[in-house]
């Protein structure tokens, strides 16, 4: 029986799609405080104002993250949600569960929240949405000691990291995401689980230029599978596709119309590195950015290369102090591999991190503190030569600086010797 | 020369206590001795947490450290 009337949020329940509305009705029929969070938006939704307090001091007992405070301005009216704490769950890497976990997690959050959860939050944990402070320690002991679960990462400390679906199932995947995020999820614990930062730091790890995590839009350290050789060709199967008797796109690209090789693949190549000679496609691998679009759309064809690695991009995020931007290349290519625990990552994350940790200023994600030094400064302290893939757009300034280094004799001369050649 | 860990947690304790600010990021600790590296700091905080002489406060984007009873959490503010 509702116990508000909540005729706007009535409104979300119409129509074709799912509705958060009508699943937080049925969960309310188990667990009466989800009326609460409903009456609780209802009021919100009239006043355009929200009624959350967000933030605190609450969390559990060693750890630094992982629990938002979250209280109703209104606990006389809404007692349900008086406390509404979130939970991050270290999500498995690529989101692999069990059903018999799900269940497991889902019984322990019945017994100890409102039973609400979103699948995932935006870092990619799983989230546990309201539970009040008395319930966080005893919950957090029976995650650790039944579950052998964990919680993630929130606050100023190092995100969870994730992943995409990697070798596990992606012919694609150019490294093992996987084992990347997991090993560097057990490498950094005590940077997930205890603030160290002037903000928030996010690892991603997609396996190819697809990047089917996002992670060069929304993480601060993006590991992007790519290659370094050619991308592998069979002329055969470009011959199917040309002809129809294989799917563009796994058939998707029908919906474009007729397949056409020039157009759908060679027109929207972003080099103009192919093209057809003699039957055959080719392509000048030398000019090829490994943007994976003709691989996407003629998979049987077309192949990653099989020198296969890395590139390591820094500094995404979204709009918070400059705007949402995107990451910057930083290395070009690494072998990121589970035989040296990933120590190729590890030396760049750690040579970032110090340098950030002292200059970073506080709520300054480090692709604004890279944006506030610029570039040069920044490839110097991670100690990478520039070469012209790390340029964005010719310089329109026209004064160059040098540095010290960088000038035969440095900034020492003699100034007589000097002014016997130019005269005042 | 950095100071031990016992003094620069009394440095950050000093600090966290009598600051004009209640809630304090990590960095505002660095002052507390400037021969130390960030990661000792965080450590020597963290540890303070630990032993109940510090808390966190997180807004859920950001985690400041404050001095056991200086931090007022959200359920007592008003609105």
């Amino acid at each position: 029986m509702p116990k508000h009337d909540t005729p706007l949020m009535d409104e979300l329940e119409k129509g074709p799609w799912p509705s958060f509305v009508s699943d937080l009705k049925r969960q309310a029929e188990k667990n009466p405080e989800c009326w609460d969070i409903l009456g609780q938006m209802e009021l919100s939704y009239k006043d355009k104002i929200t009624h959350w307090k967000h933030g605190g001091i609450v969390g559990v007992f060693g750890y630094g993250g992982g629990i938002v405070g979250r209280y109703s301005d209104s606990p006389d009216k809404f007692p349900g949600v008086a406390h509404f704490h979130t939970v991050r769950l270290n999500q498995p890497s690529s989101k692999f569960y069990s059903t018999e976990m799900l269940r497991k997690v889902c019984d322990l959050w019945e017994k100890h929240g409102s039973g609400m959860t979103n699948m995932h939050g935006s870092t990619g944990d799983m989230v546990l949405l309201g539970t009040r402070t008395e319930e966080l320690e005893p919950l957090f002991f029976d995650l650790t000691h039944e579950l052998k679960w964990d919680l993630g990462g929130s606050g100023s400390n190092l995100r969870t990291p994730s992943c995409c679906l990697g070798k596990a199932r992606c012919e694609w995947a150019c490294y093992d995401t996987q084992a990347a995020c997991h090993t560097l999820t057990m490498h950094y614990q005590d940077e997930i689980h205890r603030p160290a930062f002037p903000y928030k730091f996010k690892f991603k790890f997609s396996g190819c230029a697809n990047d089917c995590v996002a992670s060069a839009a929304r993480s601060d350290f993006a590991v992007i599978g790519t290659w370094r050789d050619n991308i592998r060709i069979n002329q055969d199967e470009v011959k199917k596709y040309i002809s129809g008797e294989l799917k563009a796109g796994g058939g998707i690209a029908d919906s474009f119309g007729a397949f056409d090789i020039k157009k759908d693949v060679i027109g929207h190549c972003p080099t103009g590195c192919m093209w057809m000679e003699g039957g055959d496609l080719k392509i000048d691998d030398a000019e090829c950015t490994r943007c994976m679009h003709c691989i996407n759309v003629m998979p049987r064809a077309l192949r990653p290369g099989v020198d296969q690695g890395a590139t390591i991009m820094m500094g995404a995020k979204a709009p918070i102090l400059d705007g949402a931007q995107l990451a910057t290349m930083v290395i070009p290519f690494v072998k990121p591999t589970a035989d040296n625990d990933f120590e190729d990552l590890i030396e760049v994350i750690e040579k970032a991190w110090d340098w950030w940790m002292e200059f970073g200023k506080n709520r300054e994600r480090i692709g604004e503190t890279m944006q506030r030094v610029g570039l040069p400064s920044f490839l110097r302290v991670m100690e990478v030569e520039p070469i012209p893939q790390h340029v964005k757009e010719p310089r329109c300034n026209p004064y160059v600086f040098w540095e010290a280094a960088e000038v035969e004799g440095g900034w020492d001369r003699d100034i007589k010797e000097f002014r016997e050649r130019h005269k005042m | 020369m950095a100071l031990s860990i016992e003094e620069l947690k009394a440095a950050i304790l000093e600090k966290a206590l009598n600051g004009p600010k209640p809630q304090l990021y990590l960095k505002d600790f660095y002052a507390c001795d400037p021969d130390s590296k960030p990661r000792v700091i965080k450590k020597a905080a963290n540890e303070m947490v630990t032993e109940g002489k510090m808390v966190f406060w997180s807004s859920g984007s950001t985690t400041m450290y404050a001095a056991k009873g200086r931090a007022k959490d959200e359920e007592s503010r008003g609105t």
